[in-house]
């Protein structure tokens, strides 16, 4: 994989205010994972109910008691990722996280109460997102109620040393330099 | 007659009371051949007489010079002296290089026992006046990944498939998010300028 180098200028970013491309991508795999989890928690379950009763349980999406259901996992799940650890599996493989306001660590308080208000910035076609963008601190609707932000905690540091010391490793034809990927180290 | 008895007594006298050279009695002695001729300077018996005057006087004055001396330096202020002196001058006029040329370093650092030395040198609060930070932020570690065989232990013992994979990842977002972030400050072009994160992480990487 030719990897673009993560810039010296990045490796100064953890502890900065994390962007709308990491959050969205964030978002997307935590959608992704929590509702893969919450199939096979009913996949799960139905087998359970056929071993037991002998009886075939079927989860239609129209059903209001699945999505009830849904909604309340997507509390516990991002609820308890943020009250407990202040990021969620999706948030950990982009490397960001939930901080309080002034930065500190998020009480579990504030993590809960921020899966409570999240569905507010979906309200008016999602307008509560738009803070995320425009708002001089990246902060959306739930950030703002809650008092918590959102950056990067990745160590760019040693990402970029990895980087190098793979190149290094590799023989100088083996190199790969695209057309306006920077291969010279020495910003 | 007198005369011979006097000068027989004086040879017997066995240590002389004086000098044997220079006593006129010794140097007009008798020459024990008879007929043989002495050549006898006349002068001889002026010089024992003066020196028997000159000898006193000079240790006279000897004693006399050092009790002066001794009066002068007493009453000498030596730092009221040094005061006076102008070391600038003075050193002004010595020519440091040839005074060092002449100096045999080497055989002054044998003289000198290092670990003697060392072992009198507190060396927690010279450290304590050391900022080691500073020393480590000049390290240009890039080029000592580069040159050192530190990369080969990065990549041994950091590397795989899914820490490279998960690096472009991030990075490839970050990248993305500076883009849309340069994008969006150009449009509604912000007064002031944003802050680049929250307060306490950015004291926290201040003092770091």
């Amino acid at each position: 994989m030719s990897a673009r180098p993560p810039q010296a200028a990045l490796v100064s970013l953890q502890g900065h205010y994390a962007g709308s491309v990491s959050r969205l991508a964030a978002y997307s795999i935590d959608l992704v994972v929590s509702t893969a989890v919450f199939v096979l928690g009913l996949a799960a379950i139905s087998w359970g109910v056929r071993i037991v009763t002998g009886h075939d349980v079927s989860w239609n999406r129209s059903n209001i008691v699945v999505a009830v259901i849904f909604v309340i996992w997507q509390f516990v799940y991002f609820g308890y990722c943020w009250a407990v650890s202040g990021r969620t599996p999706g948030m950990a493989l982009l490397g960001i996280r939930v901080v309080r306001a002034d930065g500190r660590v998020l009480p579990p308080k504030q993590g809960v109460l921020r899966s409570l208000v999240f569905p507010l910035s979906f309200l008016l076609f999602g307008l509560g997102f738009l803070g995320i963008l425009v708002q001089h601190e990246h902060r959306a609707l739930h950030d703002l109620i809650a008092g918590s932000a959102v950056v990067y905690s990745w160590d760019a540091r040693a990402a970029r040393l990895r980087f190098l010391a793979r190149q290094a490793e590799l023989p100088e034809a083996d190199i790969p330099s695209p057309v306006g990927v920077r291969t010279d180290t020495s910003s | 007659m007198r005369q011979a008895g006097v000068a027989a007594a004086f040879a017997l006298l066995d240590p002389p009371l004086v000098v044997s050279t220079s006593h006129p009695w010794r140097v007009i002695a008798p020459d024990p051949v008879p007929g043989h001729t002495d050549c006898v300077n006349p002068r001889d018996r002026l010089r024992a007489v003066g020196r028997r005057v000159t000898d006193p006087a000079e240790a006279l004055a000897q004693e006399a010079a050092e009790r002066v001396i001794d009066l002068v330096v007493n009453a000498l202020d030596v730092n009221e002296l040094a005061a006076r002196v102008d070391l600038n001058a003075l050193l002004s006029r010595v020519d440091l290089d040839v005074l060092l040329k002449k100096v045999d370093v080497d055989a002054l650092l044998d003289q000198v026992d290092l670990n003697a030395l060392l072992a009198r040198v507190d060396l927690k609060p010279l450290l304590d006046r050391v900022d080691v930070n500073d020393i480590v932020q000049q390290i240009d570690m890039d080029a000592l990944v580069e040159k050192t065989d530190l990369a080969a232990v990065i990549a041994s013992s950091t590397g795989g498939m899914t820490t490279e994979a998960l690096d472009a990842v991030r990075s490839g977002a970050v990248g993305l998010d500076r883009f849309v972030d340069r994008w969006v400050r150009r449009v509604i072009r912000p007064k002031q300028p944003w802050p680049a994160a929250p307060p306490a992480l950015l004291t926290a990487q201040a003092e770091s």
